[in-house]
């Protein structure tokens, strides 16, 4: 009956759908996948999850990927426990699904382009392109300057309560701020403050050395 | 009630929620925004859209941008009976969620990836351009065969109901990568293939490619 959650304990997306689980009070199961076999391209793996990546959630036999898919799911269905992560008014759902989408086309692709040069090209023997990792970079930078002046208008990403918008965040942050680059977030202080706010929340910390 | 589309008629987001309006049956008053002339990065147009993107909506005063947030908001402020973009049981509104994430995800970055190589003048920054748009060419390729089992087993990429996942798909399908030249992507799936033909062909989508914003 417990909801499992498929993936790895260090995993960004894996940690995200942990992070949602908490603030909602839904128990889990972590099942790990094992990288170091391949498991994420096995067959049976790739029969559920067609991309072989993590995480995916089986609850009772319902399978889902994407973990922005699985939270949303998550925070639909267990709305009436632990924090409210999707507003309901059509107005203040509209400016969430903004946030939503600011982070998935603005802040997502270059974090993740920064972290696949650096980081996740070496894991599959391939060279860092020192040259695209400074233009992810830079990049980043422009765009946390527009976020220095959404996040003075509004307290969160989503509007001025905390949303899945700003959870979506935690983990890709928490990663760029390993490999060096906090300065990012600590220079702008609009940016500082929503950080400092949303990184030391119970439900992160719980999470963000292992799902 | 009056609904302005503030964007661009070549834009690919500003044709997604153009696509959008048109399936719900939504008019709307199409405002051009001169980016020629940098309209998008005046004080006035940042107020509205600090990303200096296109579009943005202003209906009467509420301002919205990101297409994807602006197309969701029409989706369920104008859900019909035989306009539904966005599924209501719990379980296809999840599908339907794993559809537009696996597009913004695994297509999206690639597919921009290559746009901007091919088809959107290149940055003025010391790169090899055909080295990026070789290596989007060849991510794209593994993930449309994901795509090829996904639709395989469903009729569309949120489910067996045609939804915004689909809708979120077009414009990025057919700017980056058939005027890039590369149809046999869609084509030589025969999943891919078939659901690209269904999506390609509906009325909304024809009337905006055909007819403009």
């Amino acid at each position: 009956m417990v909801l499992k959650l498929h993936g790895a304990r260090m995993s960004t997306c894996t940690r995200t759908v942990a992070v949602v689980a908490r603030e909602l009070n839904v128990p889990y199961e972590f099942v790990d996948v094992d990288f170091a076999k391949a498991e994420h391209k096995s067959p049976a793996f790739t029969a559920v999850q067609p991309f072989g990546q993590v995480p995916y959630i089986d609850e009772d036999g319902f399978k889902l990927f994407e973990s922005r898919a699985i939270s949303r799911y998550l925070a639909k269905k267990y709305a009436g426990q632990g924090t409210k992560l999707i507003p309901t008014d059509p107005k203040d759902e509209a400016v969430f699904e903004q946030g939503v989408s600011i982070e998935s086309s603005n802040f997502y692709p270059h974090a993740f382009g920064f972290a696949f040069e650096k980081v996740f090209k070496a894991r599959r023997g391939l060279t860092t392109d020192e040259a695209r990792a400074e233009e992810h970079l830079k990049t980043l930078a422009a765009k946390l300057d527009a976020y220095d002046v959404i996040l003075g208008k509004q307290k969160y990403i989503g509007g001025n309560e905390l949303t899945l918008a700003d959870l979506f965040h935690l983990a890709y942050t928490q990663f760029l701020i390993t490999l060096g680059q906090g300065d990012l977030f600590e220079s702008r202080p609009n940016v500082a403050r929503w950080w400092k706010e949303i990184s030391n929340r119970p439900s992160w910390l719980a999470v963000k050395d292992g799902a | 009630m009056a609904l302005k589309l503030c964007g661009s008629p070549i834009s690919t987001r500003t044709r997604t929620v153009a696509a959008t309006c048109k399936e719900l049956n939504v008019p709307y008053e199409f405002v051009n925004v001169d980016l020629a002339g940098g309209e998008h990065k005046t004080a006035e147009f940042t107020a509205a859209h600090p990303f200096s993107q296109i579009p943005y909506i202003d209906e009467d005063g509420f301002k919205l941008f990101e297409s994807r947030a602006i197309s969701r908001y029409l989706a369920k402020k104008y859900a019909g009976d035989n306009t539904k973009l966005i599924p209501t049981g719990p379980k296809e509104e999840a599908l339907f969620e794993q559809g537009v994430s696996i597009e913004s995800s695994n297509f999206y970055p690639s597919a921009i990836g290559y746009a901007s190589e091919k088809v959107f003048k290149p940055y003025n920054v010391q790169y090899d351009s055909q080295t990026r748009a070789a290596d989007c060419l060849a991510t794209l390729n593994v993930k449309l065969d994901a795509y090829d089992v996904l639709l395989g087993k469903q009729k569309y990429i949120g489910g067996n109901e045609y939804t915004l996942a689909d809708i979120f798909r077009l414009a990025y399908g057919a700017l980056a990568l058939i005027q890039g030249g590369q149809v046999a992507l869609f084509e030589s799936r025969p999943s891919v293939a078939r659901w690209w033909k269904d999506i390609s062909n509906r009325k909304a989508w024809l009337e905006v490619i055909e007819k403009g914003v």
